[in-house]
């Protein structure tokens, strides 16, 4: 049961952020949507490695035990450090346009950069 | 209508996946992992995969890794450090600092050693390092401390450890070699560069903030 | 396979180097030598092999894919150490790292490394775009990262559904798969992922700006080279699991959307940029309909053509002062409107250029409306390239080549006559009539259409992520219904 509860949590997650994403104005939201939704990716693909009654992979457990798939947890660590990278730079380019236009709402940075290129 | 539109198309969405789902469980059985956990001299089946059969993909994300804090280099240097200086923390954090940094640094060396055997490994060791320089920083001022780990001597180790990691990495998948030292060897390079990583992070965003 | 993987390193390694040591370009030449040296001994065997132990490890194949791709990107490599001196070091770093990162993922085999080698493109991509840091550049970057984010949050997703089922990342083990609602749901997933990040229209629409803004030599290999590694990746994975109408669909859609914004945008290299997304409806419809060996012929010359395109927008940007087309003509220089020229008429399918030849070969293997559709694709980018003729025809006499569009240029020209030497059939007069036609043709619509009021919704970030979401949940609903 638990596998199910978290992978439903995992896709509403997901969803929670890209709503986020899609709803809110400021940059800085949006930003944080971004970092929710690909959160969930990660509660998903974790939930995914869980076997009912099984063991953390790791050996020192008796033979026969069932395990819990190191393959998922494996991608998962691999996954949250790209996300980790990405939101870094994200938030630094946002710095870089707040500092520049001093707002942060989406559509008014949109229209300063446009009209920054007309120049 | 914008809004109640797009709440539509994600609830879709949302309610595609969740019909998806039902047909998910039960997931494939897990493949027995124990033999190859002991042909890279693991203990831990996540660290054999992560640094063992799926080490190329893990060479991909610390070069992903360093090239966003290339990236949120470039990006702030231009903006100007912030006028004045962050105040350093008085009292409780600069006295439990004292306390908890040796603690902490000794978890991360212990985390990032042990990590084929248990639970642990070059990331989580990178990113609790990189939290002792954060609690140092608030307790010493981050510019003090930002002119004794200075940017000159930093770059050449953080590049030199993923040129190292690399070309160790990419040998020992032909060469097939394995083994618990290579692990050992893999998670303390990781987690040099994990803590360099953060620092730069912290250190950018807290002084190169330029105004709003 | 360890020759290959060598080549690879060889690439990384010089390229954090490069970051350190000033002559930065020498050492990008070296990671050349490196990567050609490489090519040479494993091209002619097609490996197979595995990165690790057994059937947990990532599987490596060499296949025409990937050697078409490494050649084309060996090829772009040495173009643009030839035309770009002097620029600051970690430019050199990033574009060594990125050629790496594509010949790295065309020979991959793992649904999980093709996620991590296509985050690494994307993020080298995002510090190209911004790298010289104006406002606009750094916005379009942002934008890049945003959608093709939520573009890999859902490839993500499409891992774990696939993973769940078949208990493998190979793509070798999910064609093994029985087709049930989670692979379905799982592919359906990931091939929307990818076309996020592959410049497939709706999917992607940060791509006219990224770009549009960026430096003319970035936007060059962007366009040329990273932008079909999506492409690459939807092609493996509808390859594995036979969901090629999928792929033809899409290549329908950006095709033709394409033209449509290609036609009346004003600013060149967006012009440029919407004519990419249009020319990968090219690719899509040969590796959805099977040919792939047209589909990468094509790859290759567009690989050639659209780099000689931007970059000589590149110089015509700067020679005139304006990105504006209108405003180009009479402006420019012999030498650069000699390579925009030959790149427009190799675009738009001159016999016996890269184009033509490429289309040519394409066209033989379509089935009857596959080759109607093209026949119009043909006609569309005649006519929306036929904007450029008067700044082509019309400007001053001086005469500055570089050695990169130099190069580009011969190739162009050179590859273009090789190809319709070898295959006969393209120099039929059949198919040099219905390639001129197509020209004649292109240029005559553009004369009727130009006044027409029409002109193509502006694609903001909200309107852009909408339409991400909405096409891929019309992709997930075809592919579920299939």
């Amino acid at each position: 049961m638990a596998a199910q509860i978290g992978t439903v949590l995992g896709i509403g997650l997901v969803f929670l952020g890209f709503g986020a994403l899609l709803l809110r104005r400021s940059l800085i939201w949006k930003l944080l949507g971004l970092n929710v939704a690909s959160g969930g990716a990660i509660v998903f693909l974790v939930a995914l490695s869980h076997r009912p009654g099984a063991v953390p992979p790791l050996s020192g457990y008796p033979e026969g035990t069932p395990s819990a798939d190191p393959l998922p947890q494996a991608l998962v660590l691999t996954a949250i450090v790209i996300h980790f990278a990405t939101l870094a730079l994200s938030l630094a380019y946002a710095i870089s346009l707040t500092e520049r236009f001093h707002t942060q709402e989406t559509g008014r940075i949109e229209a300063a950069s446009e009209e920054e290129m007309e120049r | 209508m914008k809004r109640a539109l797009t709440i539509a198309l994600l609830a879709t969405l949302l309610g595609i996946l969740l019909f998806g789902l039902t047909d998910l469980f039960p997931p494939a059985e897990v493949r027995p992992w124990a033999e190859m956990a002991r042909a890279y001299g693991a203990g831990n089946g996540v660290a054999s995969i992560v640094l063992g059969s799926r080490l190329y993909d893990t060479l991909l994300e610390v070069l992903v890794f360093a090239l966003a804090m290339v990236g949120v280099r470039y990006t702030l240097k231009p903006l100007g450090k912030w006028r004045e200086p962050v105040v350093p923390e008085r009292g409780v954090v600069r006295e439990m600092a004292d306390v908890l940094l040796p603690v902490i640094i000794v978890f991360a060396v212990y985390l990032a050693a042990s990590g084929h055997l248990g639970p642990g490994g070059g990331f989580p060791a990178g990113a609790i390092a990189g939290s002792g320089l954060l609690l140092l920083a608030m307790a010493k001022g981050i510019e003090r401390l930002s002119r004794e780990l200075h940017e000159g001597t930093l770059e050449p180790l953080e590049y030199g450890t993923i040129a190292v990691l690399l070309v160790l990495g990419c040998l020992s998948i032909p060469l097939n070699h394995r083994g618990s030292g290579l692990l050992v060897v893999f998670n303390l390079l990781i987690g040099i560069e994990v803590t360099i990583g953060a620092w730069v992070v912290l250190h950018y965003f807290a002084s190169h903030r330029g105004e709003i | 396979m360890t020759a290959a993987l060598l080549g690879v390193l060889g690439y990384f390694g010089f390229g954090i180097i490069c970051f350190l040591i000033p002559r930065a370009r020498f050492l990008s030449a070296l990671a050349l030598v490196c990567g050609t040296i490489s090519f040479a001994v494993w091209a002619p065997g097609f490996p197979r092999g595995h990165l690790g132990l057994g059937d947990w490890a990532i599987p490596w194949e060499g296949d025409a894919l990937a050697a078409a791709f490494w050649g084309l990107s060996l090829f772009l490599h040495a173009v643009l150490l030839l035309e770009e001196v002097g620029k600051p070091r970690h430019f050199y770093a990033l574009l060594t790292l990125l050629f790496g990162t594509v010949l790295s993922l065309v020979l991959s085999r793992d649904l999980f490394n093709l996620y991590v080698s296509l985050e690494l493109t994307s993020l080298i991509a995002f510090l190209l775009v911004g790298l010289e840091g104006r406002a606009a550049q750094v916005w379009a970057s942002l934008k890049y990262l945003i959608l093709t984010s939520c573009g890999m949050i859902l490839y993500l997703l499409g891992v774990g559904f696939i993973y769940a089922r078949a208990g493998s990342l190979s793509l070798p083990a999910l064609s093994a798969m029985p087709p049930d609602t989670a692979i379905r749901l799982g592919v359906g997933l990931l091939l929307a992922g990818a076309a996020a990040k592959g410049g497939v229209f709706l999917y992607a629409q940060w791509l006219p700006t990224a770009h549009g803004y960026a430096p003319s030599s970035v936007s060059a290999v962007l366009s040329g080279l990273v932008v079909k590694m999506g492409i690459v990746a939807m092609a493996r994975i509808a390859g594995a699991y036979g969901a090629g109408d999928v792929l033809v669909a899409l290549g329908l859609i950006t095709g033709f959307l394409g033209i449509y914004h290609a036609f009346w945008e004003k600013r060149i290299k967006v012009f440029l940029a919407y004519s990419t997304m249009s020319q990968l409806g090219y690719m899509l419809l040969g590796f959805g309909g099977g040919d792939w060996g047209g589909a990468l012929t094509y790859a290759v010359a567009h690989g050639l053509f659209k780099p000689l395109l931007f970059l000589a927008a590149g110089r015509a940007e700067d020679e005139a002062g304006t990105h504006l087309i209108q405003r180009l003509a009479g402006k420019l220089m012999l030498s650069t409107r000699l390579g925009l020229g030959l790149g427009t008429v190799a675009i738009a399918g001159l016999p016996p250029l890269a184009g033509y030849a490429a289309k040519g070969l394409l066209f033989l293997n379509l089935p009857p409306w596959g080759k109607w559709a093209l026949f119009a694709l043909s006609v569309g980018t005649a006519a929306s390239f036929s904007k450029l003729l008067p700044t082509i025809v019309r400007g001053r006499k001086g005469w500055k080549p570089t050695w990169g569009q130099f190069t580009l240029g011969l190739v162009v020209v050179g590859g273009g006559v090789a190809l319709c030497i070898g295959k006969a059939s393209l120099l039929a007069p059949s198919s040099l009539i219905s390639g001129l036609g197509a020209i004649a043709a292109g240029y005559v619509v553009f004369h009727l259409l130009r006044k027409l009021p029409f002109r193509p919704p502006h694609w903001r970030l909200d309107e852009s992520l909408l339409a991400l979401f909405l096409a891929g949940c019309a992709l997930l609903f075809w592919v579920l219904l299939h």
